[in-house]
């Protein structure tokens, strides 16, 4: 990159760069004068700093690599094996992210790709240097992918078990990534899938630049509300999996609503200067019906594309649609419609079949807020790795938030023309009182509030500083902004390494495991049953179109306590007469039921010392990563008749 | 329209048709799987964002570059979403029309977002990421 900065650059002040009463926008609308320089603390600001710093980063991020020892991750995941280097490649990123602030204005460039390097840095050791798949449930995409390129067809209606037909009946995702693995020529999704949250990072970032630049004109606020958007997007949804990509493109949506959906009459005062917060943009132009009309017809698509790849998706864009259509600024009843008529559609057609029977299971999930707000299946994080993560993903959060809030409160001005961001984050709240998805509704909330979150906690630490160097109040202020700035994103860089990693040993499965899965599953007949305790590890969904599943300890704790006083009995008790079944336990599965508090500490050794015991079970294959037993009720009759089964 | 802008219509015009070829190579290669990436995330979206009369706005190229990525995903996932509800997905029935799409689009006017006409949101020259002179904006 190069910079036309030929001449000894300026000297600034530490952390926040120096802003001037009047930037080159405000002094063409006539809103103030260039003021004159202030005093200020100095730092040597060379311009070769920011890609020296860059470099420096990135390589020692590269010399980090190869001594993460992951293979023998323990307690605290990927934490306690990062090495310093890889730590000190994040601070010096982060410092040189600083420095390029300074220099947001005229070379946006360096900011943008300090970016790039922290998505690239946070999210790509796995990538790199993964011999399998990172989130054991991520391998039932690649497993619904090739299942699809395997039968070659659409079959929303089948019932196949465990609810899998509902990733036919919103397959947008799968039959695109069906696509690439045919168009690429390679084995199957697992390929490329653990690159996804580097692909998915660099397709969101522009979206985000757009819609963070139609209320900030500073681009010191909007790229630390990029970099913070990615430090506070710790929730693992950048995976390879439908939400992923739905994601982006509601946040596609949205940008264009914000940018080109203005009505006309509305926003006079927010788009003067005299009146707008120093940083923000003026309210876009209005457009007349006729753009509208046309703008709905382009985005129509990528509607119709959020509701092919994700159910859950289009009833955030409908919800972010409708308090939007509470402001004068962007009411659109046509778009809302338009969105509302295309779900209502997909559901009724394709999705039907989990569509009705969710609307049947509202009944008793709706107004239980605290259960449908609680994260994960039934048990409590456990395990000093999990429970970091756990309080990590929650200060986190409160810590964006909190940030948020000084803003939403303390720039006024900021937040009405900003406040239709404000409002299409805050608009998925609501669904707490409707359903918990699975364990899933609060990772989905704070996502969906994460751009505003992070535009506002961004503008709390990036403070419009126009005029201010001539009062004493404005004067504390630049010096309070020049240290919170820079503790902020290290304290949410410390928080993302916990949250992110904490609980890395659930994530990563050895490969030998993952084949003793696939053959236990190959040995199965069409029609036979899978047993398992959880369905978080590699392969589990394997020839799910051909084989039942049964995930029995995916229940409350004082459910699996039962259980565990005599599992084979219990198990045996739950198989259909005259299924073939196997029960496959992995090192997986122990470390994730125990992290998710799903069976008490040991409980996984007792309940598979006590399979392996039992005569309803035999074992055909054994080793330290995981065991193999069959289901022999033939020798129950036996045992029985000779003298007892245990 | 000046020459850069027939370069960059004429590489997406032809962007399609060389990810097709390059499904001849070998199954995994980078020369085969990069180019069907780079076509299948960006081409048809920069077809249809990209070509304007007078060239795109300051404010419209940020725009056509971060909705090209969408836009073409979206076409995609729902061209291979159709073709599997009909039985009949394969390479060519999935890289083949969306070559042709951007093909066709590539040499028509861009898509009428009033960013892309009017220069809505960005000031003149605030909207690239391209290095300026710096003016009396400060960190702006």
């Amino acid at each position: 990159m190069q910079q036309h900065h030929q001449g000894p650059a300026p000297a600034r002040e530490v952390g926040v760069p120096a802003q001037p009463a009047a930037s080159g926008r405000e002094t063409r609308s006539g809103g103030g004068t260039p003021a004159p320089p202030a005093r200020r603390t100095t730092v040597p600001d060379p311009a070769w700093l920011s890609p020296a710093l860059l470099v420096l980063g990135l390589g020692l991020w590269v010399l980090a690599l190869p001594a993460i020892d992951f293979r023998t991750m323990d307690d605290y995941g990927l934490l306690d094996r990062l090495p310093a280097a890889f730590y000190a490649a994040l601070l010096v990123l982060t410092a040189g992210f600083l420095m390029a602030l300074r220099r947001a204005g005229t070379s946006p460039g360096w900011p943008l790709a300090y970016c790039v390097a922290l998505l690239v840095a946070l999210k790509a050791p796995p990538a790199v240097l993964y011999d399998s798949v990172r989130y054991p449930w991520a391998s039932k995409h690649d497993a619904v992918v090739d299942t699809i390129l395997g039968v070659g067809e659409l079959r929303p209606s089948a019932a196949l078990s465990g609810n899998m037909s509902a990733y036919d009946q919103w397959p947008g995702f799968f039959t695109l990534n069906a696509a690439l693995v045919r168009a690429f020529g390679v084995e199957g999704a697992t390929d490329y899938l653990n690159w996804a949250p580097i692909v998915l990072g660099l397709i969101a970032l522009p979206v985000l630049v757009l819609i963070y630049r139609t209320f900030a004109e500073d681009w010191r606020l909007v790229w630390t509300a990029v970099w913070i958007f990615q430090l506070a997007n710790w929730v693992g949804q950048d995976y390879l999996a439908p939400q992923g990509l739905a994601y982006i493109l509601h946040l596609t949506v949205l940008a264009v609503v914000l940018r080109h959906f203005v009505r006309p009459g509305s926003a006079g005062r927010l788009r003067d200067r005299a009146y707008l917060d120093p940083a923000a943009t003026a309210v876009p132009p209005p457009t007349d019906l006729r753009q509208r009309a046309i703008c709905v017809v382009i985005i129509s698509p990528v509607i119709f594309a959020i509701n092919a790849v994700h159910q859950l998706t289009p009833i955030m864009l409908c919800a972010a649609l409708f308090v939007l259509a509470l402001t004068r600024r962007y009411r659109n009843y046509g778009l809302l419609v338009v969105a509302g008529l295309l779900m209502l559609t997909w559901n009724l057609t394709m999705g039907r079949p989990l569509f009705l029977e969710t609307l049947g299971t509202l009944r008793d999930s709706i107004g239980r807020l605290t259960e449908n707000s609680r994260a994960g299946y039934a048990g409590q994080l456990t395990g000093p790795g999990p429970e970091l993560a756990g309080r990590a993903g929650i200060a986190m959060a409160l810590f964006v938030v909190v940030l948020a809030g000084i803003a939403v409160f303390g720039r006024r001005r900021l937040t009405r023309s900003a406040l239709p961001l404000l409002l299409v984050s805050i608009a998925p709240v609501p669904l707490f009182a409707v359903n918990d998805y699975g364990g899933e509704m609060l990772f989905r909330v704070y996502l969906f509030g994460l751009p505003g979150a992070a535009f506002f906690a961004a503008a709390a630490l990036v403070p419009a500083t126009a005029g201010a160097h001539r009062s004493r109040g404005g004067r504390a202020l630049r010096r309070t902004a020049a240290i919170a700035l820079p503790f902020s994103l290290v304290v949410l860089t410390a928080g993302f390494l916990p949250a992110y990693y904490g609980k890395e040993a659930m994530y990563y499965t050895p490969p030998a495991e993952t084949q003793l899965v696939t053959r236990a599953i190959d040995q199965l007949p069409e029609g036979g049953l899978l047993l398992a305790t959880a369905g978080s590890f590699p392969q589990a969904l394997h020839r799910y179109d051909e084989v039942e599943h049964w995930f029995f300890a995916e229940q409350e704790l004082p459910e699996n306590e039962k259980m565990l006083a005599d599992p084979a009995r219990y198990l045996a008790e739950g198989i259909p007469p005259g299924a073939k079944a196997r029960v496959v336990l992995t090192r997986t599965q122990d470390i994730y039921t125990a992290g998710e508090g799903l069976l008490p500490p040991g409980g996984f050794a007792v309940l598979r010392d006590r399979l392996k015991a039992s005569p309803l079970f035999r074992t055909v294959e054994e080793h330290p990563y995981g065991i193999v037993l069959v289901y022999t009720p033939a020798s129950t009759e036996t045992s029985a008749t000779s003298g007892g089964a245990s | 329209m000046n020459m850069t802008q027939n370069r960059i219509r004429g590489v997406v015009a032809v962007s399609g048709w060389v990810a097709f070829a390059a499904t001849l190579l070998p199954g995994g290669s980078p020369l085969r799987w990069l180019p069907v990436l780079l076509f299948v995330c960006l081409g048809p979206g920069l077809a249809l964002l990209h070509p304007q009369r007078q060239g795109l706005r300051p404010g419209a190229r940020l725009e056509a570059f971060a909705l090209a990525a969408p836009i073409s995903l979206s076409l995609a996932s729902l061209a291979a979403t159709f073709l599997f509800l009909v039985e009949g997905f394969s390479v060519t029935a999935f890289l083949v029309p969306l070559a042709a799409f951007s093909t066709a689009v590539a040499f028509l006017p861009g898509l009428p977002l009033p960013a892309a006409t009017r220069g809505a949101v960005e000031p003149e020259g605030a909207g690239s990421f391209r290095f300026r002179k710096r003016g009396p904006g400060g960190g702006r």
